[in-house]
């Protein structure tokens, strides 16, 4: 069984490809323009080095939200197009859980995704990657400053919390965790945005 | 000689469209998902919105096409996708898909200029013949063109500020015509007469166009009459606008051709659809002994089947991209 996972959600562009419990091939890079042009580049980069083609694929799981709007479509149309025209199966991995696969000592993980305006993209989870709380858009004032010590916060963006670390992802541990996940239709894998368009929520407020 | 199919993909605005065109002039099959229910509640298209209904709707929309032409994958000889210009959100669902199934079976990736993808729209209608001059007018484009050969294209003219479905839009907005404004004022000029003394736009002996004048003096006229507290004659004012519009347009394109020399014109983009330019022209072009064609008015807006028309061309001219393909929002086409 060979997996393909694709994370475009982040500045933090990550494509592996996996089999069973090796990582096979990992890019991971600090990318902030292009990623669009990039990303079919490295996936082929490292299915040459393994002397692989999309067609020994098996299952896809590509990251799907929240984060960045246009990174999230990036990655999603790129996975959806493969799992769609070569019927592999695809999952649906949330850009949140794959930052709280970083491994703490403390109880619980709180990855944060920047969403301006002191809002933060964020969900709670533990060490064994259950999500206590689902991932949402949140004030930061005041939903995650008052947290205590058994929160550990995760972010790649300078949030302005005193003890924030930087994520460090455990490919493998996300991948166990959904191995078993069912595959869903192609046509039907979407972005997660976890926000309206700023024209839809003006027009809410206006209706 | 064997055939040459095309699979063309447009997501350059607001219709996520593909289409399968046989050796640049016969359409197999077009797919266009159109969104313009949906951003016509925000008075015009919301790029966000746009990118997000691409990206749910591009790979049902392949998977359509494919299946209404009764082919597969296999049986295309190249991608053609536009790369831009356009809202760059959603040219890049478009170029993602196009580059991945460019990857996946080793199809050579054609990328096309929306703009010269308007311009072969015609060639779906009949045989492009050359040297002609191409009457590009659009939301975003004013351009006259001189096209000596396939897929050469010499500009000639354009607009120096606002592209004229720019205008019309702006015009409908003061007069209070809802979105989609320009077809809107089309319609409403037929019922109304060319009452109000509005300026021929930039009349003199270039190739360039200025709509800007024209859409200030609109916006004085509306802000005039009712500080007085005349009503206004929306219908005249929509009527004495496309007139001068019209007139502007087909006085300098009919100069141009006589200029250039040359017996073939085409008009190209989603103000062609404009049914005030479409008479006017076609009876200029009786006229003068001028061979005209515009395309049927399906393949005036933004379509996938212009974009594998073009796509044959530049393929057939080796036009190449390869899976690092950049969108870009503005781009030109000479």
């Amino acid at each position: 069984m060979i997996n393909l996972l694709i994370d475009t959600s982040t500045s933090n562009l990550t494509v592996s490809i996996i089999e069973e419990q090796n990582i096979l091939y990992k890019y991971q890079q600090t990318i902030l323009s292009d990623m669009a042009s990039k990303l079919l580049p490295i996936i082929d980069n490292g299915l040459k080095q393994l002397n692989l083609t999309l067609k020994d694929i098996d299952k896809i799981f590509v990251v799907n939200g929240p984060g960045s709007f246009t990174g999230i479509r990036v990655g999603v149309t790129v996975a959806k197009t493969i799992a769609w025209t070569l019927k592999k199966d695809i999952i649906p991995l949330s850009s949140l859980e794959l930052m709280a696969t970083t491994h703490t000592n403390k109880k619980y993980l709180v990855p944060m995704i920047d969403a301006r305006r002191g809002n933060v993209f964020t969900g709670i989870y533990d060490k064994n990657l259950n999500c206590i709380k689902e991932d949402k858009l949140v004030n930061l004032e005041k939903s995650i400053k008052n947290l205590n010590d058994d929160y550990e916060f995760i972010s790649y963006d300078n949030i302005n919390l005193d003890n924030l670390i930087k994520p460090n992802i455990d490919i493998l541990k996300i991948i166990n965790k959904h191995t078993n996940d069912k595959g869903i239709n192609p046509h039907n894998l979407n972005p997660n945005y976890l926000k309206l368009t700023e024209a839809e929520e003006n027009k809410l407020k206006n209706d | 000689m064997k055939d040459t199919y095309i699979l063309g993909i447009e997501s350059s605005c607001d219709e996520t469209s593909v289409s399968i065109v046989k050796n640049g002039c016969e359409e197999v099959a077009t797919v266009i998902l159109s969104q313009m229910d949906i951003h016509s509640c925000y008075g015009g298209v919301v790029p966000e919105i746009a990118s997000r209904m691409h990206v749910e709707n591009i790979t049902i929309v392949i998977e359509e096409c494919l299946n209404k032409a009764k082919m597969s994958m296999e049986d295309i000889d190249a991608i053609a996708v536009t790369y831009g210009p356009g809202l760059i959100g959603c040219l890049l669902i478009g170029v993602g898909a196009a580059t991945t199934l460019s990857y996946i079976y080793n199809k050579p990736l054609v990328p096309v200029h929306h703009i010269a993808g308007h311009i072969y729209a015609n060639n779906l209608v009949s045989k492009m013949e050359f040297p002609l001059i191409a009457l590009v007018v659009s939301g975003g484009h004013t351009d006259l063109i001189y096209m000596e050969d396939d897929y050469k294209f010499k500009k000639i003219g354009g607009t120096l500020d606002d592209a004229v479905g720019e205008c019309y839009d702006k015009v409908a907005r003061v007069i209070n015509v809802p979105y989609p404004g320009g077809p809107l004022v089309d319609k409403l000029s037929y019922d109304g007469s060319d009452t109000y003394p509005l300026p021929l736009p930039l009349d003199d002996d270039s190739f360039n166009f200025s709509f800007s004048g024209i859409k200030s003096a609109v916006i004085n006229l509306v802000h005039n009459e009712t500080q007085r507290g005349n009503k206004i004659r929306k219908e005249d004012i929509a009527c004495s606008f496309q007139n001068r519009v019209v007139e502007i347009l087909s006085k300098k394109t009919m100069k141009a051709l006589k200029e250039y020399n040359v017996k073939n014109l085409i008009i190209a983009g989603g103000v062609s659809a404009n049914s005030g330019i479409r008479n006017k022209f076609t009876e200029l072009c009786q006229k003068n002994g001028i061979n005209l064609t515009i395309p049927n008015i399906k393949y005036c807006t933004d379509n996938a089947a212009m974009i594998a028309a073009a796509g044959y061309f530049a393929y057939k001219k080796g036009i190449r991209a390869d899976i690092d393909l950049k969108a870009t929002a503005t781009t030109s086409l000479f």
